[in-house]
């Protein structure tokens, strides 16, 4: 099964030679080049990824994580940044991005870090259905 | 005066931190773009030799992605080469029109983050006797200031003109801004680059626009 992923970055070039490259390796990629169209985009549609770039106009990766977050506090966010100082690397792990990686990234590390957030949104969805399963059970007089 | 110049030197510091900041991540970004453009050279190749088909202008494509992010690179190289030796050149007759257009090319990256456009709008060649770095740092002081005055999705233009010994340059926001919180922190966080331009700052009787005047001589 193809992971699922969106990428928002505001250099519309990154994008597509970045997406280019994600769906030559099967990832199913959409892109957004702001916050603000990527936060419209998570309210329809799950992504088993996001990619989020730390420096962007108007709504900082950081602004836009949070907002996502609140949105879905499962989502696996990876930020791609051009430059990650530790102080914003920590501030980002707080506010619950699973993984920083600077720019220029190695697309074998990016992927690997994509099929490993899958993985863990596969986990965290099984144990959603085992609890709603338990809740099912627990409330029938069987 | 000493004083003066000990704070300008630590304000100079600040905006050459910023700007260098600014411009390293920019020419991360253009880095980005030719690695990931080498890149998928690469996957390229590696689906050929597995039997898929590349057609000549793709590669011609991709070698204009390339060389367009170098010269981008280049561009951003240059100009914090010249930012790099403004900070050490001496007071001189500087054309104020090329002050003004560079330091809005400095600045238009964060401005672009802020959600504001910069323009310079062309006139008169002006001269002035001034350290460009300075001048240089106070625009952005001022720009600073004015970005939240302004608003995201707005244009701040600057222009130069001649006005008798004075030169004058103004820095509009939209009709109707209120600029007058930004000009009272630009005359009192920025003074010391005030008093080492020996310049004045007010705003507009229309208001919207900040009015910066410098001296086209240096007293002492």
């Amino acid at each position: 099964m193809s992971e699922r992923v969106l990428l928002i970055d505001d250099e519309k070039e990154f994008l597509e030679v970045m997406s280019e490259r994600m769906q030559t390796r099967d990832i199913d990629v959409t892109t957004a080049t702001s916050a603000r169209d990527a936060l419209a985009l998570v309210e329809k549609e799950s992504y088993d990824a996001i990619i989020l770039d730390l420096q962007m106009p108007e709504m900082d990766g950081l602004q836009a994580l949070e907002r996502l977050k609140a949105i879905n506090p499962d989502l696996q966010v990876i930020l791609l940044t051009g430059h990650a100082t530790v102080e914003k690397g920590v501030q980002a792990m707080k506010l619950g991005a699973t993984d920083v990686l600077e720019k220029p990234a190695d697309i074998q590390t990016l992927t690997e870090k994509i099929r490993k957030a899958h993985a863990r949104k596969i986990i965290l969805v099984e144990k959603e259905n085992e609890a709603k399963i338990r809740a099912i059970l627990g409330s029938k007089a069987w | 005066m000493s004083a003066n110049r000990d704070s300008a030197s630590e304000l100079g510091l600040d905006f050459f931190g910023n700007m260098t900041a600014s411009i390293s991540h920019e020419l991360k970004n253009a880095l980005a773009i030719v690695n990931e453009n080498a890149g998928l050279l690469g996957d390229l190749a590696l689906l050929m030799e597995k039997g898929r088909p590349l057609s000549p202008e793709r590669l011609v494509s991709l070698a204009g992605n390339i060389r367009r992010q170098v010269q981008r690179a280049d561009d951003i190289i240059r100009r914090l080469n010249r930012f790099a030796h403004s900070a050490h050149e001496p007071a001189a007759s500087t054309d104020l029109g090329e002050v003004l257009a560079f330091t809005v090319a400095l600045a238009d990256r964060l401005a672009t983050m802020k959600g504001v456009t910069l323009t310079v709008e062309a006139g008169e060649p002006v001269t002035v006797e001034v350290r460009p770095f300075v001048l240089e740092n106070l625009l952005w002081f001022c720009l600073q200031q004015l970005f939240t005055a302004a608003g995201s999705g707005t244009t701040v233009a600057l222009a130069a003109e001649a006005e008798g010994a004075t030169a004058l340059v103004r820095i509009r926001c939209a009709a109707g801004t209120e600029v007058n919180a930004a000009a009272t922190e630009v005359e009192r966080a920025g003074q010391p680059l005030l008093a080492e331009l020996q310049a004045q700052l007010g705003v507009a009787p229309a208001g919207g626009e900040l009015l910066l005047r410098l001296p086209v001589r240096r007293v002492g």
